[in-house]
This record gives structure tokens, C-alpha cells and sequence, in this order.
């Protein structure tokens, strides 16, 4: 582990930020009582940085994510993406934003099971009102090495062409900044590789952002930067670490 | 949206079909209501057989003419009929569809989320759900017009030369009906699918990424503020059913059930639990492990059982009270009809009566058309001597004196005399059916006297001079003493066995009546019963085979819905039964109060029967696709 300091300067400091998190806390509160999900989180992601964010169960990994996507209202602190302020944005504002500039990819349940694998990558154009050309859908979907399913359905495809088809869809509003919440969780190391792959030449070619959230030291290898969280708390960070590095502190953070 | 709209429909086919059953027969039945109705219009009697008379006008309204149709070759009775039931199918539509709707947006929670997740805005997932339902009421909407062109013909042969519509009556031009008939069912659709919709566009992105969330556990207070609103207006109709209220007695034990079912359907999902803890008492005792899941199924999810119990309470509620009603109006009608004859023997045939046998009451039934400020109505009448009639039948006036009853007069029932506002004194204008105009002014109030005399008499004279072909139908007889009129007489029958003959009639007309206005509800209702729980197990695929691979045998998740079905049946009818047993009693007081030995008649058989339809329709429904899940999956299916 390289730093355990508690300030997180980003990595390319002369930038502004893709994306900003301020002071984030989250309470959820429900019958059984009340839990602190998040309890002050503070971080800037750089324009063009891959990172992953890594913890424990329950630590408040997908918490985060939420409501740095604005999926979720954080109970207090200020979410800023490329320049505009989430809170207390109308669901219409943030549902533009969140289709203009960021891109999604989950675990499971990407894709709409009654569309086929073209309707799905096309669907975010069409919900702007943009007719999507075939030509467009062609290329993301060649990006993601799925050229000659554009026909078939999501059930008819592999978990991990699932999460590809996903990947491409994500791809096609060019979004600023890509969301993952364990988008490897599911699948082999092979198709894992492939996946994170296609994150990494995001960064690489495009210049995208990219946060997920994710367990396997392996996939976060392929983030210039993990970011550890526990207990609602940001624990420390790792730089370009290899994975063997990053299941020892990971360890250390569970003990 | 549109294009999503569509494609998710031939996707979610099996979540549609009930919709799309559901809303072609909500037009088909709509649909033939409207081409039969073309057909009444269409027809045309012979024009000799009424009477073109001019309304009185007043109070803002124009003298008219009105032609009055006087021969019995009518078939307004027929339009009435059909327009009630045009009117409960889509009446009836809106719910099925609302509930129907709700139920595909609920299941596919996640799946609008993900929409939202990827950059729907509320917007337009409202309109897409909006779209879903459209692309569904076109297709079914059209299926049920074509429907019911066909069996168009079929109708009208069967409703030809009926009580309703004693003539022949021929199909007339479908394409005005059917395209109301279609409209309507669009706009009923689009009206149900609403609320639906409005749901859905409150789904989150983040619903995308939760497990299948667990129905939200409150009630909105809207919705409570609502359901207390009808409990509150149901329960002042309620004390209107009283003895003061007359006549509307009859109307209000029809409607009032329907705005409490509309009330307990807003609450259900506070009342349902607590019924169901009642109800599971005995069943978790029973049992072993299936009754007391069952029991938490029903209670963990009251929304879900509160829509599944709906239509059972609906169509319980309404037709049971409206069956109740109708039995124990025909027992007072039964009741009067004792009260209001005092002769012991009545003679039906037209034989020749000799006057040593006693004082012969024979009144001449006529009609004449009576005309008001902005109608005319054809009316049945009596021309009667006052002084033998006062004998042989309860005439003893409510006010004016009877004695009176010579030249233009007339003694008016109390049901017309409240109906009408007529007093003692008014002159009440009528057109003979020899086409006489006359002023009769009303000189006594008599009670009713249903099925012996009818709202209007008149003197003798006055009967033989306007209707001089008209003969007795049937003569009261006072027998002179030691006189044996029943063995000397044929036609001659005890006063009771006719009594007995007028009341059965009633009953008769009432169950015709009954089966035209309940019969498409009662179908109605049977598919929506049958259409809820189906969806119901259907969506439930996922949990069967999670207990499946639990460990539950088929037989064990086959039994948990056997009683869960139950269970919510029986408070479904339980909740019905509260109603009916309400509305009945109050009904009964209001009609027979100042009666003495009215006779109580209970429905038994129809009213079991239609619980008993009800329990196993839900069970049957529920069961089958259950059945059908668990024979179709292995327990490995949980996993994938
Ligand atoms: N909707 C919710 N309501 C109440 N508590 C919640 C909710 N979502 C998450 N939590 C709680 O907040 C905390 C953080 O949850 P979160 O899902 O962010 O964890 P995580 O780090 O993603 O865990 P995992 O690695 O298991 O996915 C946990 O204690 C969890 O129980
Ligand atoms: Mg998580």
C-alpha cells in the first residue's frame, strides 16, 4: 500500500474534475432503524481516469455509486458531474444528464429482455428522440465484438455477451462518465477480461471516465487507481497496483 | 415510446392476454348492446298504432309533440335493457383493465427502472405504459366488434317476439354502433390504464438495481381519504333505505352496493388483512405447514390480495343484494297483493255471471295516454264501481272521498300521486286511445295496490263510453249467503290461489329481469375473477420453483395455493356477504313496514350458488397455472 493519507488529491490535478464528490453521507432509514451507509465521503475523479472502488460487504460500495450517478439523493454532501450540481436537480434535468453523460453496467438484468440486441444498443438514442443509424449501432456493437448478433435477444445470448451488448449500449451517447457495479461478478475470467478491456480503451481512446465497483483484485488491476472503503469511510487508496497487491490490502482492510 | 410500446406487448404477451380477453368481451358485450339498439331504432311500427299528443309545457320546457306508441309492438323496454348493460360492461371494463394494468406494470418493476436507468424520462414511460394499453384495446377492442357483429343476428333472433320486444327485429347498418361500441372501449382502456401508468413513471432508476421489490407496505392517504369518502356516502344512502323513502327503496338497494364495493376496494388493503387473520384461525389449526404460509402470503401482501378479492366482492356484493332485493320486494308484493283484495273468490274466464250468485265487482281495464309537462305516457287504468269496488278491494281513500267518482274524475294511487306531486283537486289531462282528449280531475288517493288495481280509476261510465270494446278480465265476487260460487262457476277460483298466481308472476318478472341486467356482469365478472388469479400464480414462477428447490414438494406449494385462494375468496365473500345481509335487511324493514305476516323468502340456492361459483372459479384459476408452473420446471430453473 503506497498512501494511506487522508486527503485524495486526483491524479491529473490540472484538469477539472469529471467527477465530484463532497462530503457525501447516506442514511438509510427503515423499521429496523437506521443505518450510515456512507459517513462522509470526499473524492474528485479525474477526466480520463479508470477507478475502482473496492471493500468489504456492506462497506458502502454500490451506495456510492448511486449517488455519485445520481440514481440515489445523498443525505448530505454535493455531487457535481462535469460541471453541473446534482442536488436538487428535477428527475426530467437528471434524467437528461444521466442519458447525455453517463453510461451504466450492472452485475445482471442490463438489458431489456423484449428488445433485441440492436433495440437495446439503440434505445438511449431513440429516448432523446434521435433516430439511431444502423451504421452507428454497427460500429459499437463491432467494438464490442458482437457484429453478428444484432438480431438475437438478450435470452439468447451469454452472460458475458449480455454485459457486452450492455457495454456497447453505454458506448453509443459517448457518454463523459461509465458507471459499473460489479459488471465481472457474474462471469469467467476470460469474459471478464474482455469486458474490462473494453473500460480500459474507453479511458484509453476516448478519453472516458470510469468507476466500478468490484471484489476481484484481477479486474481491479486494470484501474490506475483502487480506492478502498470501509464502513462508509474512504480507507486508503492503491496506485497501479497489481493484483496481488491489491488482495493484500484488501485483507489488511479486512482484518 | 410507441415502438417500445409495441414490442413489449408481443413480448409480455401471456401478461396482456387477460387485458386483451378482459376488454374484447367489455366490447363485445357493448358492442351488441349497441347493434340491438340500432335494430329497436331501426324498427318502425305501424304508425296507426299510436297517438300523437301535445305536452303540456311550463317551467322552461316548450310544448311537443310526442307520438305515443299504443300498441304493444314497442321496444323501449328492449332499449332500456340494453343501455343498462352497455353501461355496466364499461363500467365494469375500467376495473378489470385498471386492475389488470396494475398488475403488468407491478411485475415489471425492474424492467422500467432499467428504462429510467438508461434515460426514459417519468414522461415517457407513462406513455409507453399508455402505448401498451392502447396497442392491446385497439386489437381486442376490434376482435370484440367483429365478435359481436357476428352474433349480432343470433341476439336479435332470441330478443324477437319477447316481453321486451314483441316484434321482429332485423340487424340495422354495424359500422355507427360498432364504432361507438369501439370508442368507448379505447376510452374505458385508456381511463383504467391511467392510474397504471402514473405508477409506473414513479418508478426510479434505482429499482433497476434492487431485488424485485416488495410491494410498498401504506396505502396512500389519497386513496384512503377516497375509500373513507364512499364508505362515508354509502353508509347515508344506507339510512335512506328506510320505510319514508317510498319507492326509491328499490334503486337505492341496486346502487348502494356498488359504491360500498367501491369503498371496501379502496380500504381492501387494510381490511383484507385483518378478515384474513380471522379466516386463517381455523385453516393454520388444520394444517400443517401450507396454512399458516398461505396465511402469511395473504397477510405479507395486502395489496396483492386486496386486487385479487376484488372482483369476487364486487360481483357477490351486487348481485347478492340484488337477488336478496328482489326476493323479499316480490314477499311484499305477495303481502299487498293479500291485503289489498277483500273478496274470497275470484273469477278469471269470461262466463256468464248471474247476479243472485252476489255482488260482482267488474272493473274494464283500459289505458289511455296521460300527459304531463314535457311527456306523455301511456297508462293502464281501471273503470270500476266505486260503491261495489270499495267492498271487494282495499280502496278506503288516504285522503278525498271515493263517493265522488262520477263524470271526468279519477282516484290516483299514493305511489303516482308522490310521483307525480298530484293533490286532491288537480286535473290531470288524458287522451283516450279513441283519440279523445279529456281533463280528469282527481277526486280520492287510494293505497297501492300492485298487481289487483292498477294507478288510475275511473268511473264505469266513463270507461264504457271512451274504451267500448273493453271487457273484465277478471271479477272480484262477494258471494250472497249459502252461495256455492266455486262449484256452480268454472273459471271461479279461491282468492288465495290467485293471490297465489299474481305473486308468481312478480317472481317471474323480476327473474327476467334479473338474469337480462346480471347475466353479462355475472360473465363479466367471472372473467375478471378468473383473469386476476391467474396473473396472480403466474407471476409467481419464480417463488414455486425457489420452493422447490427448497425442499417443498409440488403437492406442499399446490396446497398453500389451494388455501391462499380460499382464503382470499373467503373474505372476499365474507365482505359480500356483510353487504348483501346490510342491505337486505334494511330493504326488508322499508318495504314491509306496517305489514303484517309477510312471508321471507330467501334465495338459498342462488345465493350459495353464486358464492360457491365464486370459490371455485378463484381456486380453479389460481391452481391450474400453478399446476401448470411446477409440471413445466425442475427446481434447477431458481437458479438461472
Ligand atoms: N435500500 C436500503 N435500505 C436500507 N439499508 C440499505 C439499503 N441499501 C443498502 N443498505 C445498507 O447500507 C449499507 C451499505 O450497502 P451497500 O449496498 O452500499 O454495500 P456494498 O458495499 O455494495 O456491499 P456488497 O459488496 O455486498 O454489494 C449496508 O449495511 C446495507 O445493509
Ligand atoms: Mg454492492
Amino acid at each position: 500500500m503506497t498512501a494511506t493519507a487522508p486527503t485524495y488529491p486526483s491524479v491529473v490535478p490540472t484538469e477539472a474534475p469529471a467527477l465530484l464528490l463532497d462530503g457525501i453521507t447516506k442514511t438509510y432509514r427503515s423499521k429496523a432503524g437506521a443505518v450510515d451507509a456512507l459517513r462522509g465521503v470526499t473524492y474528485h475523479f479525474a477526466r480520463g481516469s479508470f477507478t475502482a472502488v473496492m471493500g468489504p460487504s456492506g462497506s458502502g460500495k454500490s451506495t456510492l455509486l448511486q449517488c455519485a450517478a445520481g440514481l440515489d439523493q445523498p443525505t448530505s454532501g454535493t455531487v457535481v458531474l462535469g460541471g453541473t450540481k446534482l442536488n436538487g436537480l428535477n428527475e426530467v434535468t437528471l434524467t437528461k444528464l444521466r442519458r447525455e453523460e453517463m453510461g451504466f453496467v450492472f452485475q445482471a438484468y442490463n438489458l431489456l429482455p423484449s428488445l433485441t440486441v440492436h433495440d437495446n444498443v439503440a434505445l438511449p438514442l431513440r429516448l432523446t428522440g434521435r433516430r439511431p443509424r444502423r451504421a452507428d449501432v454497427h460500429r459499437v456493437l463491432e467494438q464490442v465484438g458482437l457484429e453478428g448478433k444484432a438480431k438475437r435477444r438478450p435470452a439468447e445470448l451469454s452472460g458475458g455477451q449480455q454485459q457486452r451488448v450492455a457495454i456497447a449500449r453505454a458506448l453509443i451517447t459517448r457518454p463523459s462518465v461509465f458507471f459499473a457495479d460489479e459488471p465481472t461478478g457474474a462471469l469467467d475470467s476470460g469474459t471478464s477480461r474482455q469486458i474490462l478491456g473494453l473500460l480500459r480503451e474507453a479511458t484509453d481512446r476516448a478519453g472516458q471516465t470510469v468507476v466500478i465497483v468490484t471484489h476481484d483484485p484481477v479486474a481491479a488491476a486494470y484501474a490506475e487507481r483502487v480506492l478502498f472503503l470501509s464502513d462508509g469511510l474512504l480507507a486508503g487508496h492503491l496506485d497501479r497496483g497489481t493484483p496481488s497487491q491489491i488482495a493484500a490490502a484488501m485483507s489488511d482492510l479486512e482484518r | 415510446m410507441f415502438y417500445l410500446s409495441r414490442q413489449t406487448v408481443s413480448r409480455h404477451r401471456s401478461l396482456y392476454a387477460g387485458s386483451f380477453v378482459a376488454l374484447a368481451v367489455g366490447v363485445f358485450l357493448l358492442g351488441l348492446a349497441a347493434t340491438a339498439t340500432a335494430a329497436t331504432i331501426a324498427y318502425r311500427g305501424p304508425l296507426a298504432d299510436s297517438i300523437t299528443v301535445t305536452t303540456l309545457g311550463g317551467n322552461d320546457t316548450a310544448p311537443t309533440q310526442v307520438r305515443v306508441p299504443t300498441s304493444a309492438a314497442d321496444t323501449s323496454g328492449l332499449q332500456v335493457v340494453l343501455s343498462m348493460v352497455g353501461t355496466i360492461s364499461g363500467f365494469i371494463t375500467i376495473f378489470v383493465i385498471a386492475s389488470t394494468f396494475a398488475f403488468a406494470v407491478a411485475s415489471r418493476r425492474r424492467e422500467i427502472g432499467l428504462l429510467r436507468l438508461v434515460g426514459a424520462t417519468p414522461r415517457q414511460v407513462r406513455r409507453m405504459i399508455l402505448g401498451e394499453a392502447f396497442v392491446v384495446a385497439l386489437v381486442a377492442a376490434l376482435t370484440g366488434a367483429v365478435l359481436a357483429e357476428l352474433a349480432t343476428p343470433l341476439l336479435l333472433r332470441k330478443a324477437s317476439y319477447t316481453e321486451l320486444a314483441p316484434v321482429k327485429l332485423e340487424p340495422a347498418s354495424p359500422w355507427v354502433p360498432l364504432a361507438i361500441a369501439v370508442g368507448i372501449g379505447l376510452l374505458v382502456a385508456m381511463l383504467g390504464a391511467r392510474s397504471a401508468a402514473r405508477r409506473a413513471g414513479r418508478v426510479g432508476p434505482i429499482d433497476a438495481l434492487r431485488e424485485a421489490a416488495l410491494e410498498p407496505p401504506r396505502i396512500g392517504p389519497v386513496r384512503i381519504v377516497f375509500g373513507l369518502l364512499f364508505m362515508a356516502g354509502s353508509i347515508t344512502l344506507l339510512t335512506l333505505i328506510r320505510p319514508s323513502t317510498g319507492e326509491g327503496v328499490m334503486p337505492l338497494a341496486m346502487f348502494t352496493p356498488m359504491l360500498l364495493v367501491i369503498a371496501l376496494t379502496l380500504l381492501a388493503p387494510l381490511v383484507v388483512p385483518w378478515i384474513s387473520r380471522l379466516w386463517a384461525l381455523p385453516l393454520t389449526a388444520w394444517t400443517r405447514v401450507s396454512g399458516s404460509l398461505a396465511r402469511s402470503n395473504v397477510v405479507a401482501a395486502p395489496r396483492r390480495s386486496a386486487s385479487l378479492a376484488a372482483p369476487i366482492l364486487a360481483i357477490s356484493a351486487v348481485a347478492g343484494s340484488m337477488v336478496l332485493s328482489l326476493s323479499f320486494a316480490a314477499d311484499s308484493a305477495e303481502a299487498t297483493i293479500r291485503d289489498s283484495l277483500r273478496a274470497p273468490i275470484v273469477v278469471t274466464g269470461d262466463a256468464k255471471l248471474d247476479a243472485s250468485l252476489g255482488t260482482v265487482d267488474a272493473g274494464v281495464p283500459l289505458q289511455f295516454v296521460r300527459i304531463d309537462q314535457d311527456s306523455a305516457e301511456l297508462e293502464d287504468a281501471e273503470g270500476i264501481d266505486p260503491a261495489i269496488a270499495a267492498r271487494t278491494r282495499n280502496l278506503t281513500p288516504l285522503s278525498g272521498d271515493l263517493d265522488k267518482l262520477t263524470g271526468n274524475t279519477v282516484a290516483i294511487s299514493k305511489e303516482m300521486s308522490s310521483l307525480e306531486h298530484y293533490k286532491i283537486g288537480d286535473e290531470v289531462p288524458v287522451t283516450f286511445l279513441d283519440k279523445t282528449a279529456a281533463k280528469l280531475r282527481i277526486v280520492a288517493i287510494v293505497p297501492d295496490a300492485f298487481g289487483v288495481t292498477p294507478s288510475f280509476l275511473i268511473p264505469l261510465e266513463l270507461a264504457h263510453k271512451y274504451a267500448p270494446t273493453a271487457e273484465p278480465e277478471r271479477r272480484f265476487i262477494l258471494p250472497a249467503p249459502g252461495v256455492d260460487v266455486l262449484g256452480t262457476v268454472d273459471s271461479a277460483v279461491p282468492a288465495a290461489d290467485w293471490e297465489a298466481a299474481q305473486a308468481e308472476g312478480v317472481r317471474k318478472g323480476n327473474q327476467f329481469g334479473l338474469i337480462m341486467l346480471l347475466g353479462p356482469a355475472a360473465f363479466y365478472s367471472a372473467i375478471a375473477i378468473a383473469n386476476t388469479l391467474l396473473m396472480g400464480s403466474l407471476q409467481r414462477r419464480h417463488e414455486f420453483i425457489t420452493s422447490r428447490l427448497l425442499g417443498a414438494t409440488p403437492a406442499q406449494i399446490r396446497r398453500m395455493v389451494l388455501w391462499e385462494s380460499s382464503l382470499v375468496g373467503a373474505v372476499a365473500l365474507s365482505l359480500g356477504t356483510a353487504i348483501t345481509v346490510t342491505v337486505g335487511i334494511l330493504i326488508r324493514h322499508a318495504m314491509t313496514s306496517g305489514m303484517a305476516d309477510v312471508a321471507v323468502t330467501v334465495p338459498w340456492g342462488v345465493l350459495l350458488g353464486i358464492a360457491g361459483l365464486c370459490l371455485t372459479l378463484a381456486v380453479g384459476s389460481a391452481l391450474a397455472p400453478t399446476t401448470y408452473i411446477l409440471r413445466r420446471s425442475q427446481p434447477s430453473a431458481a437458479v438461472e
